[in-house]
């Protein structure tokens, strides 16, 4: 393997494809340099719950033989990127557990669509990747297979419930992971890990395929270390997809507008926000930075109100539960799933798998959804959930006639401690944020602006767009970004050869 | 804090969701659900007088449909990969007990 | 117990129905590009949808919608223009995800009716014959409630226990081919008063469906189902009783006895001081029972909420209007055509369009009847042509309009009597698969009906035309049996009778006036059977005069 295919794990998307452009190294060695890697500090980290081999040597070949043909431009804006999925992502032949052990040995018999998007756009499919069991969490220590550890502090959660596909861009694994986000799922762990972390407006990537926890708020997006290759995902990704009633037809291009700064762009700072109890000083000095460097870039700050985003949490904890015990019935021990062994009625048999089939938190909010959709407690809560909603998503409509883009934290603190916050509600309020956004509908993401300055842990901001407008706060990153630098690999995976 | 459901009801929603609960897992969910179902509180303070629901957030589409066209499917073999018992094709499941479908 | 006439003097009994209808004529499921097959080898028709795999979406199926909304067009439902899908939670392992997608409180089709013709003997159930009633019929106007689209369970086959039951069984197999097939239901309000009219209103229903093309409506198969509800209250009370729900009545017959046990069940319970509990009975066609299958202690609660992984519906005026162009000709508006055209009774109408075959059947015939639409008679083999001319008739020239709607009285008797009894003696065969065509139809009616042969004949020569793939005329010719209507033909065979029989000639006129008859049948004997037995009477009479008082 040459000098430079080992040093393919720290290269963000462009330089694979000039080295491959230029021969300089394979799409096998790329492929190879990934595995090797992986195998060398996946250990320590625990982002890959399986990991490809077979497949990613397979789609190398594939694009070794396009470039043998001088045909590397037609593989898709992917190609020679190794990319990993979130387990909650059917790729045919994989395992695709959701970090359950009620899923521990299904073995998927399709393809997400966005599993095969990247794919046919060229990425390297290198595995799958811990998560918090069915994405119920936020720090990724739900995974009944063992939580993740945060690249940058070993002793210290990744976030979640994507914390698997955070960490491992963070440690220079790959430089392209997929994730999911409900409530927060993708963008608290991308602020936790240093990395640039996407969640789309809802529709525009397809759901198809990927295991449903709340499918009103579910929204599959890319982890990178650059937002140009985050960019790039995004393209091969999103699109209408006959298979999802609820896709839009998407034909943006993300990267188009990257470098077109932002001089006149107005963004909202919402005061509420900035004030809010429970938020750390080091992680309101960063998005204060953050709008000074916009400022000094020619953007406008302008302050916006939200006045119903306080209600944004009640109303997931209402809606997300209800979507999920209705989205987790279909796992009873008879198609496929966990099944308890030795019983004459499919009764106990029920009862058994699914008590120890799904851990504590899963068993919670199903318990959940299905006391608050009981008859006489819909109307307390669900109903009027849906309709704090339209005031949410209204409060964003009418903050958005002001401003292009609005910037907020991602999440109250930079990543904590295993075992730190044990009880459910005060774990939830990591989601303070990012919650009214998947409520809303819109596209929210998290740009890493460098570390904390007590904890000296990564800190992320929140760039939040207006529905199927996402390449306005990819443009605002994209102008941070070049003043603050590229997301950084995790430093104690950063040293040295690659290896 | 208010006690919205008893160790009864949780029981009742446990039944009904098929999860087998033992007596300290019932007591603990009591605990839990009925502090998280205090913080559900804001969603019952607004004044909602006539707001519209907003089921879906996706822009206002509506009449989503396919064509009456066929796709390919699993064969047989492949639709049972996963079963944890099978028979002649089929499967297979313990007696049902307590009556038929609703 | 007592008899259902008995019972329904004291009690009237309140019958609401639910009937649920496969779109079998579809190519693929509710929700899925599957494939609908019955009958296929179990889980070949399953995909990631149907199988409720983890991360599957459902995408509706755009001619199901269409087919739902014809249906509601046909039954005068209002469309509704906006409305969801719903997921109902519960969890049975034959339904994949555990949640059924069905409609929430708004259907695609609401508020509808049909009216329903009830005579002859259907209407004896009737007790508290209504106002309108004449002739002993009456018609009833049963309201809808609404049609809902959702989508229909895997079939399950219990093995261990007796006759594939529940109860008893040790494991059960489950097939998801079934699973995420389209599925209609039609809810009626609780208008019906007897079991007679809910068969009327199911075999009704069953017409209208087939005629709309959007299921094969096969009871036994499964595709065309009914559940009924019932509850009685003394005559004159206003206060609903407590109902049942009665489920296995999968043909007409076990429709209407199932509600008519239920009824006398009932009716024994509340006289003998018993209650009614909500339950869900099951039909025991075997046994002639209803039995318990579960009971209801509370409402079901099914966790209802708006599905969201589907869009929601506001149908445009231009989808509803171009379902609106594709409802073909209904039963109803077909009887009323058949009678006004072609003079047909009401009855005769009602009958002949039951079965939507021999209605069009009927069609062609009388479009050759009146010279015109051979359009409608290409590919079918139908003409008479390649045997005999037709006897009586000059070829298929066209005929006065007035003599074709003559004919269409004993088309319609030959239809719905001897048609029907012999494809009822021929288990399930259908008209098309018979040798029987539009054109030999007619020309069989015209034969009788110029007197070319007589009624009786005109049986033997139906029965040949099924049987041997020939035309009318062709068999008349080959059998010989052409009237002889020759008046002198018949003078001389009356002549020689007479002069041979001199001694009955002298009794008859003496006062044996029952020798009649034997003399005509000496004549049919002289004329080998096939003088014309009007011709022979009028003949008879003349020659021999008067016979003494």
């Amino acid at each position: 393997m040459s000098v430079q295919a080992k040093e393919s794990p720290f290269m963000n998307v462009a330089q694979i494809q000039a080295g491959l452009a230029a021969k300089s190294f394979s799409a096998h060695e790329v492929a190879a340099a990934t595995l090797a890697r992986i195998a060398a500090i996946d250990p320590s980290i625990h982002a890959f719950l399986e990991v490809t081999e077979q497949l990613a040597f397979e789609q190398a070949a594939r694009i070794d033989a396009a470039i043998a043909c001088g045909r590397l431009d037609e593989c898709g804006p992917l190609a020679g990127a190794p990319m990993a999925f979130k387990d909650n992502m059917n790729q045919k032949g994989t395992h695709t557990t959701c970090s359950s052990r009620m899923l521990e040995n299904y073995l998927s018999p399709y393809d997400a669509t966005c599993v095969a998007k990247a794919i046919a756009a060229g990425a390297i499919p290198m595995g799958k990747l811990n998560m918090d069991e069915f994405a119920f969490g936020s720090s990724t220590e739900t995974s009944c297979f063992g939580p993740t550890r945060n690249p940058w502090d070993l002793g210290r959660v990744p976030g979640g419930s994507s914390g698997g596909s955070a960490a491992a861009v963070a440690a220079g694994m790959v430089p392209l992971a997929l994730g999911s986000d409900t409530g927060g799922s993708i963008r608290q762990p991308g602020s936790f890990c240093g990395v640039v972390a996407v969640k789309p407006s809802y529709g525009v990537v397809s759901r198809y395929g990927v295991v449903a926890f709340g499918s009103s708020l579910d929204q599959v997006g890319p982890f990178a270390r650059s937002v140009e290759d985050a960019a790039r995902a995004l393209n091969a990704i999103s699109g209408h997809d006959p298979l999802d009633c609820t896709s839009q037809h998407v034909t943006t291009d993300f990267t188009a507008n990257l470098s077109e700064g932002v001089k006149g762009t107005r963004i909202g700072i919402v005061p509420a926000f900035m004030g809010a109890q429970g938020l750390e000083s080091e992680v309101r000095e960063k998005v204060e930075e953050a709008a000074l460097l916009l400022e000094a870039a020619g953007a406008h700050i302008v302050e916006v109100d939200l006045p119903h985003a306080a209600a944004a949490m009640s109303a997931y904890y209402v809606l997300g539960p209800c979507e999920a015990f209705s989205n987790l019935a279909r796992f009873d021990s008879v198609r496929y799933g966990y099944c308890d062994p030795g019983h004459k009625d499919l009764g106990t048999q029920y009862e058994a798998s699914r008590a120890q089939g799904f851990g504590p938190e899963a068993r919670r909010r199903i318990m959940l959804g299905s006391y608050l959709l009981s008859a006489g407690v819909y109307d307390t809560y669900y109903y009027p959930a849906q309709q704090v909603r339209t005031l949410i998503t209204q409060d964003y409509t009418q903050a958005f006639r002001n401003v292009d883009c609005i910037l907020t934290p991602v999440a109250p603190r930079t990543a904590f401690k295993f075992g730190e916050i044990s009880d459910p509600t005060s774990m939830y309020l990591s989601d303070m944020f990012t919650i009214s956004i998947n409520i809303a509908g819109n596209g929210g993401m998290s740009l890493p602006v460098g570390s904390g300055v007590q904890t000296g842990l990564p800190v992320g901001v929140q760039l939040i767009a207006p529905q199927f407008k996402d390449e306005n706060m990819l443009r605002v990153a994209a102008a941070l970004e070049a003043v603050l630098g590229k997301a950084a690999v995790a430093p104690a995976f950063a040293e040295g050869d690659a290896l | 804090m208010t006690q919205h459901v008893n160790e009864k009801d949780v029981r009742t929603i446990a039944a009904y969701a098929r999860i087998g609960l033992t007596q300290e897992e019932v007591a603990q969910m009591t605990i839990d659900l009925n502090d998280i179902i205090d913080s559900l509180r804001p969603i019952t303070e607004y004044d909602l007088e006539g707001v519209e629901p907003t089921f879906h957030p996706i822009g206002g589409m509506s009449n989503v449909m396919r064509e009456d066209v066929r796709r390919q499917g699993f064969s047989q073999d492949e639709a049972l990969a996963n079963a944890p018992r099978q028979e002649e094709g089929c499967f297979l499941i313990p007696a049902i007990l307590g009556g038929e479908s609703a | 117990m007592r008899m259902l006439q008995e019972v329904l003097k004291d009690w009237e009994a309140v019958i609401g129905l639910e009937i649920h209808a496969e779109l079998t004529t579809l190519e693929t499921k509710m929700f899925c590009g599957c494939k609908l097959e019955f009958g296929a080898s179990p889980n070949t028709h399953t995909c990631p949808v149907c199988l409720g795999l983890p991360g599957a979406l459902p995408v509706p199926n755009r001619a199901a919608i269409e087919s739902i909304v014809l249906a509601g067009l046909a039954t005068n439902c209002d469309i509704e223009k906006r409305s969801m899908f719903y997921r109902k939670n519960y969890m049975y392992p034959d339904m994949s995800k555990n949640f059924q997608t069905t409609q929430g409180p708004i259907a695609f089709c609401m508020r509808g009716h049909l009216d329903l013709a009830v005579d002859g003997a259907a209407a004896k159930e009737r007790i508290d014959l209504p106002e309108a009633v004449q002739d002993g019929g009456y018609t009833a106007h049963i309201g809808i409630t609404r049609i809902h689209m959702e989508e229909d369970a895997g079939k399950m086959n219990h093995v261990g226990g007796s006759e594939g039951r529940i109860a008893g069984a040790t494991h059960s197999m489950i097939d998801y081919n079934r699973c995420g097939t389209p599925l209609i239901e039609l809810v009626t309000e609780p208008d019906l008063r007897t079991p007679e009219e809910a068969r009327l209103f199911m075999q009704k229903l069953r017409q209208i469906y087939l005629a709309l093309g959007i299921s094969d409506c096969s009871m036994e198969e499964g595709s065309l189902r009914c559940d009924g509800n019932v509850s009685l209250r003394r005559r004159g009370e206003k206060r609903m009783g407590t109902k049942t729900e009665l489920k296995n009545m999968n043909s007409f017959k076990n429709l209407h006895d199932g509600l008519a046990f239920e009824i006398c069940r009932q009716a024994e319970v509340l006289e003998e001081g018993g209650i009614i509990y909500q339950e869900t009975r099951h039909w025991d066609p075997s046994a002639k029972r209803t039995l318990v299958m579960r009971v209801k202690e509370t409402a079901d609660d099914y966790r209802l909420f708006p599905e969201p992984d589907l869009a929601p519906y506001d149908l445009t005026d231009e989808f509803i209007e171009s379902v609106r162009k594709k409802l073909p000709e209904l039963p109803d508006e077909k009887a009323g055509r058949f009678e006004s055209s072609f003079g047909l009774s009401s009855y005769d109408a009602r009958h002949l369009v039951e079965n939507g075959s021999v209605a069009e059947f009927f069609d062609k015939a009388m479009a050759l009847a009146e010279g015109g639409a051979p359009d409608a008679l290409a590919g079918e083999g139908a003409t008479a042509a390649g045997g005999a001319e037709p006897l009586g008739v000059a070829g298929h020239a066209p005929a006065a309009p007035g003599a074709a709607a003559s004919l269409a009285k004993p088309l319609a008797n030959l239809l719905i009597n001897d048609l029907t009894a012999y494809l009822n003696a021929h288990d399930g065969l259908e008209l098309a698969q018979t040798f029987l065509t539009p054109a030999r139809a007619l020309d069989l009616v015209r034969l009788t009906d110029t007197g070319a042969i007589s009624s009786k004949q005109a049986k033997e020569v139906f029965a040949a035309v099924l049987e041997e793939d020939r035309d009318p005329a062709a068999i008349v010719a080959q059998r010989g049996m052409e009237q002889v209507s020759d008046l002198g033909a018949i003078e001389a065979a009356v002549d020689r009778v007479l002069a041979e029989n001199h001694d009955e000639v002298a009794l008859y006129l003496g006062g044996k006036v029952q020798l009649f008859g034997f003399f005509v049948g000496q004549c049919m004997k002289a004329t080998a059977g096939q003088g014309n037995p009007k011709m022979i009477n009028e003949i008879l009479k003349k020659k021999l005069g008067q016979p003494s008082a």
